[in-house]
């Protein structure tokens, strides 16, 4: 799996630095978090714990007959504080590993990144202020869909990068809610605004935005649309479109996505079947999911490093197949068509969800 | 070499991983039949069976909780499932604090959040 916005090389001693910083203040947060819970003990709520949780993954890609191993652990420490509060944060370590000519095995750096640390109150029932690093709201990709463990295909969509800044998190703050309005829908929200930072571990650009969605729980469907606005450069304007439609007759999962930008633009549409209907071996076909995602990318006016320099189409297939809840084979195949030659996609691979308690975590009445 | 070493850690960690996964999903299923039993004693929460003893009041509070418990599992099913795959339940803290992400992540609304807690943690 390739990550947009790499955070390599010159800066990472103070990457290091501001990691350890993130950890510390994750720790003490959470060593907080405990007393507050202690002293709120009799309360009748159930009182929340800080959790270590997050995924791991070990992929094999092939693309055009070069093989690429990718050890990846993201881990994600959360700590509720009080009633309304949660700190947040994800890290991100990964391994291109590939054979370099005149050595044995295949070799790679370790890549270590902090995806996001935010904090978030929780204002009221409409609303939730979140301040700090955060994962951009643009579409649902990046947001919702990104780590190993949730994607149905390991491979990035092509319009991924559109919107979501250079590694895919902006700095600053945003308010964001979900609450019904109407018997049948509910609306949900996001507004930020991030700053400009070049410095490497929270670089961002200086851009302000706002993603709104419906969604009708009886149809089981979700739409909704983002907008954003460049502050900087050459101060453009993206906007995108998403749809997220689970049948309920059916065990199928449509996920789609369009997303414009002066940069270029293009869409992908992803459905998932899960074999659960089928008559037979009825234990190994619930656990069995088919994918598909056919994406196309149309080049804009402006170059982008993030995206591909021509016009390209891409399908994929995949089969997944899930041990057990969190633990899953996964695999894929896809052809790549564009004008600079098309090309295999090729992914094995084996995906863990973790959920580890930090505290005494009751149990299940 | 060094690499090798960090793959082999990789490897390890996620093996120590899998199994403690595997391990838990055993103790979970070997659990199971105790826990369905203590669900039905807990349909009625003390307080309800403190404030009202009669009958009537034990099954329309009883009746109240099963139907928060459906009701529970339709919005889990109808917004976790949109991104991932549901998971299992957790214990009630677990949960607790794994729903606030999920609030702010997901923007669950308020009476969505209660529901799916109230049922993932029964």
């Amino acid at each position: 799996m390739k990550r947009i916005g790499t955070f390599l090389s010159e800066n990472g001693r103070f990457r290091t630095v501001a990691g350890f910083a993130i950890l510390l203040l994750a720790l003490a947060l959470s060593a907080l978090a405990s007393s507050v819970s202690a002293q709120g003990a009799s309360d009748e709520n159930v009182k929340p714990i800080p959790l270590l949780q997050g995924s791991a993954g070990f992929l094999t890609n092939f693309e055009g007959g070069d093989a690429h191993l990718t050890p990846i652990v993201t881990p994600v420490v959360l700590v509720p504080l009080g009633q309304r509060w949660l700190f947040e944060t994800r890290a991100n370590f990964e391994t291109d590993m590939v054979q370099v000519p005149g050595l044995s095995g295949f070799h790679g750096k370790v890549e270590k990144e902090v995806d996001y640390a935010q904090l978030d109150f929780i204002a009221n029932r409409f609303m939730t202020v979140s301040a700090g690093r955060f994962l951009t709201p643009f579409g649902i990709y990046n947001e919702r869909l990104y780590p190993v463990w949730i994607r149905n295909l390991q491979s990035d969509p092509l319009i991924l990068p559109i919107g979501i800044g250079p590694s895919n998190a902006s700095t600053g703050a945003m308010i964001r809610g979900g609450f019904k309005t109407h018997p049948k829908f509910d609306i949900n929200y996001a507004a930020y605004f991030s700053a400009l930072s070049t410095t490497a571990p929270v670089d961002s650009d200086r851009f302000a935005g706002l993603r709104a969605g419906i969604f009708v729980p009886s149809a089981r469907l979700e739409i909704g649309g983002s907008f954003q606005h460049l502050l900087q450069e050459e101060r453009s304007n993206l906007f995108g479109f998403h749809v997220i439609w689970q049948p309920t007759p059916l065990p199928l999962d449509v996920r789609g996505e369009y997303a414009h930008s002066k940069r270029g633009s293009g869409y992908w549409i992803e459905p998932a079947y899960k074999l659960s209907q089928l008559p037979f071996l009825q234990n190994e076909m619930r656990r069995t999911q088919l994918v598909a995602r056919y994406q196309q990318f149309f080049t804009g006016e402006l170059l982008s490093d993030a995206l591909p320099s021509v016009n390209t189409k891409q399908f994929e297939f995949g089969l997944n197949y899930y041990f057990m809840d969190g633990l899953r084979a996964t695999s894929n195949y896809g052809r790549q068509f564009s004008s600079a030659g098309n090309l295999n996609v090729w992914t094995l691979g084996l995906t863990y969800r973790f959920v580890v308690p930090l505290g005494p975590a009751g149990s299940i009445q | 070499m060094r690499r090798n070493r960090i793959l082999v850690c990789c490897l390890g960690v996620m093996a120590l991983l899998v199994r403690s996964s595997i391990g838990q999903e055993h103790a979970k299923s070997e659990k199971s039949p105790s826990a369905a039993t203590a669900v039905g004693p807990s349909t009625t929460s003390p307080k309800a069976t403190h404030d009202s003893t009669s009958p009537q009041a034990l099954r329309s509070s009883a009746s109240d909780e099963k139907a928060a418990r459906i009701e529970g599992e339709r919005r889990f099913r109808a917004n976790c499932g949109r991104c991932h795959q549901p998971p299992h339940k957790f214990p009630p803290r677990v949960m607790a604090a794994a729903i606030r992400h999920m609030r702010v992540r997901a923007m669950l609304t308020d009476e969505d959040m209660r529901l799916i807690l109230k049922y993932m943690t029964q």
